[in-house]
């Protein structure tokens, strides 16, 4: 790995700024299977969302795919934390990358229960996912109000040490005042952004595709709006030094590079996985190109680094 | 710390050798690949990028290997915008492949095995035709279609009590194993009926000695899956049903394919790509 993409986020020197994102690599080994791919080429993987009681999650259809991305809703399907404390931590290789827990809970009192266990962990650092859009508790019903989201971070907070990380949810009215709260409440650092909530229709039937209605939609279709969060939710959180996870729809050096320039710290990667699983490679040598074709030392100087156009007076029409 | 699993799937850009249609925009896509030809267990799958135009891939069930030639056979029906884009693909062309995937189905040890596919669920049944030990297994094909079957077919001189001289699959017929074919359309040398009904006429004609020795093995829709179960579990034989579900990452990460399934300690979510696409009839479709 280059050393121009090593990265501090929250405290953790990350080799890589990728960070495998929740739910599309499973508790850390699933993509191991295929051959080349390999933990150490990212620079965090953060692990399935999980619950303290295991849970099915929804029935099928759980995916589908649409223009430039898709839909999805698994509904938190997970062991439960005890499980995942005892039965698969013990199972990854830390010398390969960092791990991040992702907790998800249906009231805040859950949370602050899943913070204090995985605080006894050997876990790098805690997500707390406010902004599942997928399940009728808890989730993005947390995440859509910065008051509940504040209370969520602060009780997470007050039950561990470790670096937390609160993924915000773009299905709100002003994510940057969202951001603001759980920086006040304690979070060291913000992932941006969960999924938008989105629908698919079979015509025939005139039954939605998924078997829960609605999803996520997640892919390059929503790169724009996850770019344009990322430099919202910037100008809160430069005030404070609280890094951003910027995600959504990255599917190439490029993508990643935009979201570091608009004020994200560490990228993430999802979807893409799914139809290029090597694709972090390429992320990687990209990014790195980048950085010595600008003369540019570290990734770090980047962050952040958008030119704004600024004209003082409109155009002529 | 087991890491056995790891690297056990290739992702490759392979050649299209041959891509061959069918009656009812049914395919048979021929592909090189040294590892996957060489590697492949009955009742695996590949997950193919089909076009630039579309990025997800699509779970395709392997039919048949060719390890000579290192190539290995795909069928498929066009049923929607993925499949439509596969079947625009030109012979010499590359086609991103992640495979093989699954589990595959357990049928080493047993005596009889009965291979029921219905229409695209036949290849899973043709890549188990092709491992079969016919020292010591005496295997029996059933496939079932409503439109012309997308394979080369002869007529045969054997007699069965429900059907004289039936119609077989030409490349099972050279690999030495019975197949019969049923449809409700009328094809000749075809049985009329469903696949489960072809398969009752058969089991009559077994002593339970020999019925004992039966082990079910299909894959189709849904509706068909069902029946066969419900057929396996009346004449209390044991039954592998191979299954198929939309897929993303096709690997166990994202849990986007799961089918419920009862285990010993309750109600699970399984995954159709790891942890299936095979599973026991007994612990699905409750």
């Amino acid at each position: 790995m280059n050393s121009n993409l090593k990265v501090n986020y929250c405290g953790i020197e990350l080799n890589s700024p990728i960070v495998l994102l929740s739910g599309c690599v499973g508790f850390g080994e699933e993509y191991t299977r295929i051959d080349g791919f390999s933990n150490s080429d990212v620079g965090a993987v953060c692990l399935k969302g999980t619950t303290n009681e295991p849970r099915l999650g929804n029935q099928p259809h759980r995916i589908y795919e649409t223009p430039d991305g898709m839909i999805n809703a698994i509904g938190l399907q997970n062991p439960g934390s005890d499980f995942v404390i005892n039965d698969i931590l013990p199972t990854l290789d830390k010398t390969e990358t960092k791990f991040i827990i992702n907790i998800s809970g249906s009231t805040i009192e859950e949370y602050g229960e899943l913070a204090k266990k995985f605080d006894q962990t050997d876990i790098d650092a805690i997500e707390i996912n406010i902004s599942c859009p997928n399940v009728k508790e808890g989730g993005v019903a947390f995440g859509n109000d910065p008051d509940m989201s504040y209370r969520v971070v602060e009780i997470c907070r007050q039950n561990t040490t470790k670096p937390l990380i609160t993924k915000l949810s773009p299905n709100q009215t002003d994510i940057a005042y969202s951001a603001q709260r759980c920086i006040d409440a304690g979070s060291d650092g913000l992932a941006v952004i969960n999924t938008l909530m989105g629908m698919a229709i079979d015509i025939d039937s005139r039954k939605p595709f998924i078997g829960n209605n609605q999803g996520g939609l997640s892919g390059p279709a929503i790169k724009p709006i996850a770019l344009l969060k990322t430099h919202q939710v910037y100008q809160v959180s430069k005030k404070y030094n609280v890094p951003i996870i910027g995600q959504g729809g990255i599917n190439s050096a490029e993508d990643a590079i935009e979201f570091i320039i608009a004020g994200a710290t560490t990228v993430g990667v999802g979807t893409a996985l799914f139809y290029d699983p090597l694709i972090c490679h390429k992320i990687n040598d990209g990014i790195s190109d980048y950085l010595l074709r600008n003369n540019i030392k570290n990734i770090s100087e980047l962050v952040g680094s958008l030119q704004l156009n600024d004209f003082s007076s409109p155009c002529d029409s | 710390m087991n890491k056995s699993h790891r690297g056990s799937v290739k992702l490759e850009d392979c050649e299209i050798i041959a891509h061959k249609k069918y009656e009812a925009d049914q395919f048979v896509l021929t592909l090189a690949s040294d590892y996957i030809s060489n590697n492949t267990k009955p009742g695996q799958f590949v997950h193919a990028t089909v076009s630039e135009k579309l990025l997800m891939r699509r779970p395709i069930s392997i039919m048949s290997v060719n390890s000579k030639e290192n190539t290995f056979d795909l069928l498929y029906k066009v049923v929607g915008d993925g499949t439509r884009e596969l079947s625009k693909r030109k012979v010499g062309e590359q086609i991103s492949v992640m495979g093989p995937i699954g589990n595959g189905f357990n049928f080493d040890s047993v005596k009889r095995p009965i291979m029921i596919g219905g229409g695209v669920g036949i290849p899973p049944m043709v890549a188990l035709a092709q491992q079969l030990n016919l020292k010591t297994q005496k295997p029996l094909a059933i496939f079932g279609s409503e439109v012309e079957f997308p394979f080369e077919m002869e007529i045969t001189d054997k007699s069965y009590p429900f059907i004289e001289n039936p119609a077989t699959m030409s490349l099972l017929h050279e690999w030495g194993i019975d197949c019969l074919l049923t449809s409700n359309s009328d094809f000749q040398g075809v049985y009329k009926g469903y696949v489960t009904d072809l398969a009752r006429d058969f089991f009559n004609t077994l002593s339970a000695e020999e019925l004992k020795e039966v082990k079910i093995f299909a894959c189709g829709p849904d509706m068909m899956l069902k029946a066969v179960k419900t057929l396996a579990s009346q004449l209390n034989v044991e039954c592998e049903l191979s299954l198929e579900e939309f897929m993303a990452c096709a690997i166990g990460g994202c849990a986007g394919c799961v089918v419920e399934v009862e285990t010993e300690t309750g109600k699970s979510m399984k995954r159709v790509c790891v942890d299936g696409p095979i599973f026991d009839a007994n612990s699905i479709f409750q």
